[in-house]
């Protein structure tokens, strides 16, 4: 299986580092290379929205948890589909245009504007250390996976991620990462139809899959042990905000050529994200039902029922939909490390050049490959935290658009207030009153937004 | 207006929690048809 795997893999190479090099023509400011000088079609746009949003969390942790807690986990996935899209279609016009009238290229250039630059510095540092960890986790699974699935060793899975990564991105910016995206995306979708005809030929041609759905019983209905309301709106909240607080997406709400453009990558990812949903939590309900007839293994930990399934495949097959997964890490890992790396050079240390852009990406995935090959216990637990941690930012993005009141002061104290609360509450696994940190950091946030910022204006 | 249209899209998304209780695909189904025609609406005459 490995040289399969090594086949296919250079060939996905090959395709994706051509795309990448025909992507650097023309680049030649920070506008270019961050957001491919507003010039991206409404289609690639919103596929490298796609391709950035879906992760490996996809056909790995939202089949597995579809799996082994029902159609709880089809809700989840929705909502936060649904906040997206009543977001961006609120949101989103105004961003591309308060973009492309002030030349703003990063989410702490609009910040800066409205607050100042020293907030945009502390927002650099926020994000950098709740998307650090969850790029590397994100190698980690997918290398584990490879590692187990394809006989590459985890070390060289992690290396040859990260080299992809940075390279893919440093060569193309962000039109190279949103044209290779737009490959990746097509494919993690096609693959994902396969995989889902593939299970129901290979389990149901002697029973039918809506005959013996009612044996998943509880899992059909929510609020059930595993759902139950206060662990769906702990889980949910910080996603339904997703499209605001997660750089690498608000990001990409510069990148269209006109409103036209814009709205079609909206209208798109929303098709995308509906489609590859129902396919990815399909199998994972197809998958119980046949654990439930004994022609799939029961599997107890839901992260291995993916790694499960691809054990049971033709190889061939195997090789495709690894190689998907591996796809899904690399789309959201570039795009995060290419906007971390804007936010950093540009926000943080005020730097327009190219050049420092393009060394902070090496310098940033050297950072995500070093933790990811040492599995230091505490990454897995930032990355688990890393939507929460964001939340902070959420009222200073609305306070943009809703609320004149408000300057340095008071955004820098919602930022620092919110991310230490946020650390301090999933560490010390505190509780208060029942109500999920998710809820508490976000309130929490608001109120020293609204509190601080009536205050500093008197 | 926007408040307004947040507050019937939750609504409609948590039906399942206190409406659909049967142990079939309804739920699935629900929940497919409400972010289909939530999408359809923004696609046709939101924007």
């Amino acid at each position: 299986m490995l040289s399969s795997f090594i086949y296919a893999f250079a060939f996905y190479a090959v395709v994706g580092t051509a795309i990448a090099l025909v992507a650097m023509r023309g680049i030649r400011d920070q506008e270019d290379y961050y957001i491919g000088g507003r010039r991206i079609s409404g289609v690639v746009s919103a596929l490298t929205y796609a391709a950035t949003t879906y992760s490996a969390f996809m056909m790995v942790g939202l089949v597995g948890l579809t799996y082994a807690s029902g159609v709880g986990a089809f809700g989840f996935e929705l909502f936060y589909l649904v906040g997206t899209l009543l977001l961006l279609s609120y949101y989103a016009p105004k961003v591309w245009s308060y973009g492309k009238e002030r030349g703003y290229i990063t989410p702490g250039d609009m910040v800066a504007d409205r607050y100042g630059k020293p907030v945009a510095r502390i927002m650099a540092i926020v994000v950098a250390v709740a998307l650090i960890p969850y790029i590397s986790v994100q190698l980690i699974g997918v290398s584990l996976i490879l590692e187990k699935n394809s006989g590459l060793s985890f070390s060289g899975g992690v290396l040859l991620s990260a080299f992809l990564i940075a390279f893919w991105a440093f060569l193309g910016g962000l039109r190279g990462v949103a044209w290779t995206d737009a490959f990746q995306g097509v494919f993690m979708l096609l693959l994902a139809v396969s995989t889902v005809i593939w299970v129901y030929n290979y389990g149901f041609s002697e029973s039918s899959f809506f005959q013996e759905l009612p044996k998943l019983g509880e899992l059909l209905v929510v609020p059930n042990k595993i759902w139950t309301p206060m662990r769906f709106i702990s889980l949910t909240v910080p996603w339904f905000f997703f499209a605001l607080t997660n750089p690498q997406v608000f990001q990409r709400l510069y990148i269209p050529k006109d409103g036209v453009a814009l709205r079609r990558m909206v209208i798109l990812f929303g098709a995308f994200g509906l489609i590859y949903t129902i396919l990815v939590t399909f199998l994972g309900l197809e998958l119980r039902v046949l654990s439930e007839i004994g022609i799939f293994p029961g599997v107890k930990d839901r992260d291995a029922v993916t790694p499960a399934l691809l054990g049971m495949m033709p190889a061939w097959l195997g090789v495709a939909v690894s190689l998907s997964i591996f796809a899904a890490a690399i789309t959201t890992a570039n795009s995060i490390v290419l906007t971390l790396s804007s936010m950093i050079s540009r926000d943080l240390f005020d730097s327009k050049s190219l050049y420092a852009g393009k060394l902070m990406i090496v310098l940033l995935t050297t950072a995500i490959a070093v933790f990811a090959l040492q599995r230091p216990g505490y990454i897995v637990e930032l990355s688990v935290l890393s939507s929460t941690l964001l939340l902070c930012q959420l009222p200073l993005i609305f306070g943009v658009f809703h609320w004149k009141a408000g300057k340095e002061l008071s955004a820098g104290l919602t930022l620092i207030a919110g991310f230490t609360l946020a650390i301090l509450l999933y560490f010390t696994k505190a509780n208060p009153l029942g109500i999920p940190a998710s809820i508490w950091v976000l309130t929490v946030s608001f109120a020293v937004f609204f509190v601080s910022s009536k205050m500093e204006k008197t | 207006m926007k408040l307004m249209e947040g507050i019937v899209v939750i609504a409609a998304m948590i039906v399942p929690f206190i409406a659909i209780k049967s142990h079939d695909f309804l739920t699935y189904t629900y929940w497919t048809a409400v972010t289909t025609l939530y999408l359809l609406y923004i696609a046709l005459s939101r924007w």
